[in-house]
């Protein structure tokens, strides 16, 4: 249990005792306004005639038989008689209440037709006050005592405070033991088990935790699989690298092809890091997409320019058009490298003789494109989104040259420029990608007008 | 000329250690995809498989499975350095050794030497027959029954026993075993004894009053018990 709870429960406590207490004192006063009520004087004529009964009982049977007569009068139980002296006692001295008795000294003092009550005197002089009320006031027999219902509420006032204080307190405990686990790695826990059927803000509060807690996980996941996938990225050249030595020490004639290898294997890890080094950047948010104002086609005619190079000594041919202005302010070198990256991917998979298309064109209002399309064996269905994922690499033997980090890298570098890029695979065979940037409004701005 | 299928997908280093290997007397034959070389390590006639845990695919793990399924065919693992994991399922699932890559392929040649040479022992050495208790170990053909039964063993298991049988009775520290029946010096943390322990004890048959007959003598090593 903890302080939360004993707060609760303690205020729930003090609430419900101050409330009982308030209550009880409340009916208690009100019970007695009552009583006093209830033991008021009885007129009528049956009161009349208990009452002339009592003066013929007096005056002939004296007072021993008035005593008698006061004992047993009356049919009604409830009803009886009194008969008071002028220091107040009852002859059988038995209580009244005061009201019943001041109102009938009024009603003897100035009796109207058959008085309910009367004054009498007995032989010694002594005058009584006879007059009928209702019995009440005491206790009647077999009502518990009065510390019972004290006690009973006080039970069930500790009872339902600790009930309601478990209740609102519970929640929490098993949201801290959550968060407690969390930190301390497991990110597998989940609150809303332990919130049975509750439909309240705590239960709500749960379920933001579990959402939280998964997202958390997926994220780490992804972040481990990265690291994981790194380690075993750079073990591959690291592992050429060991092999390509130790060919040199067993063939020293070939010296040359080693060391070739070995230089090839040292730029290819350094080309990775340099990747991966630029993913982190974008991821992290740190590179600069808004520095300069340029035309994509002319950024995409560069990239073009450099991939024709390459491509005729493959045999293949890349088209290129760029019918409509495109003005786009970036970082013109990560662009340049996102282009760059879709259109080698593109070359990478084309076959021999085969074409690459490359346009720039409009992709609705403010928004431009540079869609690339090859004659490759496009990407299964299934795997349309995971191409752009760090390390991921087509299952077709062909990849073997990239990291898979190429198209990871032009997606974070378009989406730091605000656009998206997507695949689909084209109807013919082949696969299409495109990549949409919003257009640099000041330069349209700049243009309309003019 | 000794036969060696090399399971690994990266066709680069493939080439490179394939070219160590033959220049070191080895015939080698390279194979990227692992269903592939599942059906070649069972179909063909080779004397050793060394398997890259780490492909795309049919997993270096699944293609142990396979062979180890039909063949008692030695194996030897290139396992991520660090990757626990692999390298213990490995070994639980029978692979003879591994070796952590990156690795340099002179360290490779002489693992494939150490595992070859226990793999055919030289018969005719040492005693006809090691008999402790229903155990009976037959070094020259590299044969073991239990209770008349034949064992299938690895031959890495097969060693251990040996070694044990050898000593019957005595502890034998993990270094001796390491260097006995793996062939290579103790390296550190290294559980590849343990496992292989462990997994003999499932094939080996227990004691009548229910214990396995190797005990685990914490800190120094392993006893075969002998009555």
């Amino acid at each position: 249990m903890g302080r939360l709870f004993w707060k609760f429960f303690l205020a729930f406590w003090l609430a419900l005792l101050i409330a009982g207490i308030a209550v009880g004192t409340g009916v208690w006063f009100h019970k007695r306004s009552l009583d006093e009520a209830g033991d008021d004087l009885v007129m009528g004529p049956a009161a009349a005639l208990m009452v002339r009964a009592a003066s013929a009982t007096l005056a002939h049977g004296g007072l021993p038989a008035l005593r008698d007569w006061l004992a047993t009068a009356g049919e009604d139980p409830r009803l009886r008689l009194y008969a008071v002296n002028d220091e107040g006692r009852d002859l059988l001295g038995r209580n009244y209440a005061a009201v019943a008795l001041e109102r009938a000294r009024r009603l003897a003092e100035a009796p109207t037709g058959r008085p309910a009550a009367a004054y009498l005197l007995d032989g010694a002089g002594t005058r009584y006050l006879l007059f009928v009320a209702e019995a009440g006031m005491g206790t009647p027999a077999g009502t518990p005592p009065p510390w019972l219902p004290i006690l009973a509420g006080l039970l069930a006032s500790l009872g339902f405070s600790a009930l309601l204080a478990w209740y609102l307190a519970k929640p929490i405990r098993v949201l801290r033991s959550a968060f407690d686990a969390a930190s301390a790695g497991d990110l597998d826990v989940r609150v809303a088990p332990g919130m049975g059927g509750r439909r309240d803000e705590l239960a709500d509060l749960g379920r933001d935790f579990d959402h939280m807690a998964g997202r958390l996980r997926d994220l780490m996941d992804i972040q481990r699989r990265l690291l994981h996938d790194v380690s075993h990225e750079i073990r591959s050249p690291l592992a050429r690298l060991h092999a390509a030595i130790d060919l040199a020490r067993q063939q020293p004639e070939r010296l040359e092809i080693s060391l070739d290898r070995i230089e090839r294997e040292g730029a290819r890890l350094d080309e990775m890091v340099g990747e991966l080094l630029t993913l982190s950047r974008l991821e992290a948010g740190m590179a600069d997409t808004r520095r300069e104002c340029m035309d994509l086609a002319d950024l995409v005619g560069m990239v073009v320019e450099d991939a024709r190079f390459e491509a005729e000594v493959q045999g293949r041919r890349v088209e290129f058009a760029a019918p409509v202005p495109a003005p786009v302010r970036c970082g013109a070198e990560l662009l340049h490298r996102a282009v760059e990256n879709v259109v080698r991917n593109a070359l990478r998979f084309s076959p021999p003789g085969g074409v690459i298309d490359i346009r720039v064109e409009q992709a609705g209002p403010g928004r431009v494109a540079v869609v690339v399309r090859d004659g490759g064996p496009g990407v299964p269905a299934a795997h349309l989104e995971a191409i752009f994922d760090p390390f991921y690499r087509v299952e077709n033997g062909q990849g073997g040259a990239g990291f898979g980090l190429g198209l990871a890298l032009a997606r974070r570098a378009v989406e730091a420029h605000g656009g998206v890029i997507r695949a689909a695979n084209r109807p013919g065979g082949g696969l299409e990608v495109h990549i949409e940037l919003p257009t640099d409004s000041a330069a349209e701005e700049r243009r309309t007008p003019a | 000329m000794t036969k060696i299928l090399l399971v690994d997908d990266d066709i680069e280093l493939a080439g490179m250690l394939g070219e160590y290997l033959e220049r070191e007397g080895f015939q080698v034959w390279a194979v990227q995809d692992g269903r592939k070389a599942a059906e070649m390590a069972l179909g063909e006639n080779f004397d050793l498989v060394v398997l890259d845990v780490m492909m795309p695919g049919l997993n270096g793990i699944e293609v142990l499975r396979a062979i180890r399924r039909e063949s008692r065919l030695p194996v030897l693992m290139l396992t991520a350095k660090g990757d626990d994991e692999d390298r213990i399922v490995g070994l639980e699932l029978g692979a003879d050794d591994y070796v952590p890559k990156p690795c340099r392929p002179r360290e490779l040649a002489a693992r494939i030497r150490a595992i070859l040479r226990r793999a055919q022992a030289t018969p005719g050495t040492g005693p006809e027959c090691h008999r402790v208790g229903a155990l009976a170990v037959w070094p020259a053909r590299r044969q073991a029954e239990w209770d008349g039964k034949a064992l299938e063993l690895t031959s890495t298991e097969f060693n251990l026993l040996e070694v044990l049988a050898r000593h019957a009775g005595r502890v034998v520290s993990k270094a001796e075993l390491t260097e006995n029946a793996l062939g290579r010096r103790l390296a550190r943390f290294d559980r590849s004894v343990d496992v292989h322990m462990s997994s003999l004890r499932h094939k080996l048959g227990t004691l009548p009053d229910g214990r396995s007959c190797i005990h685990t003598v914490r800190g120094m090593g392993y006893q075969l018990i002998k009555e």
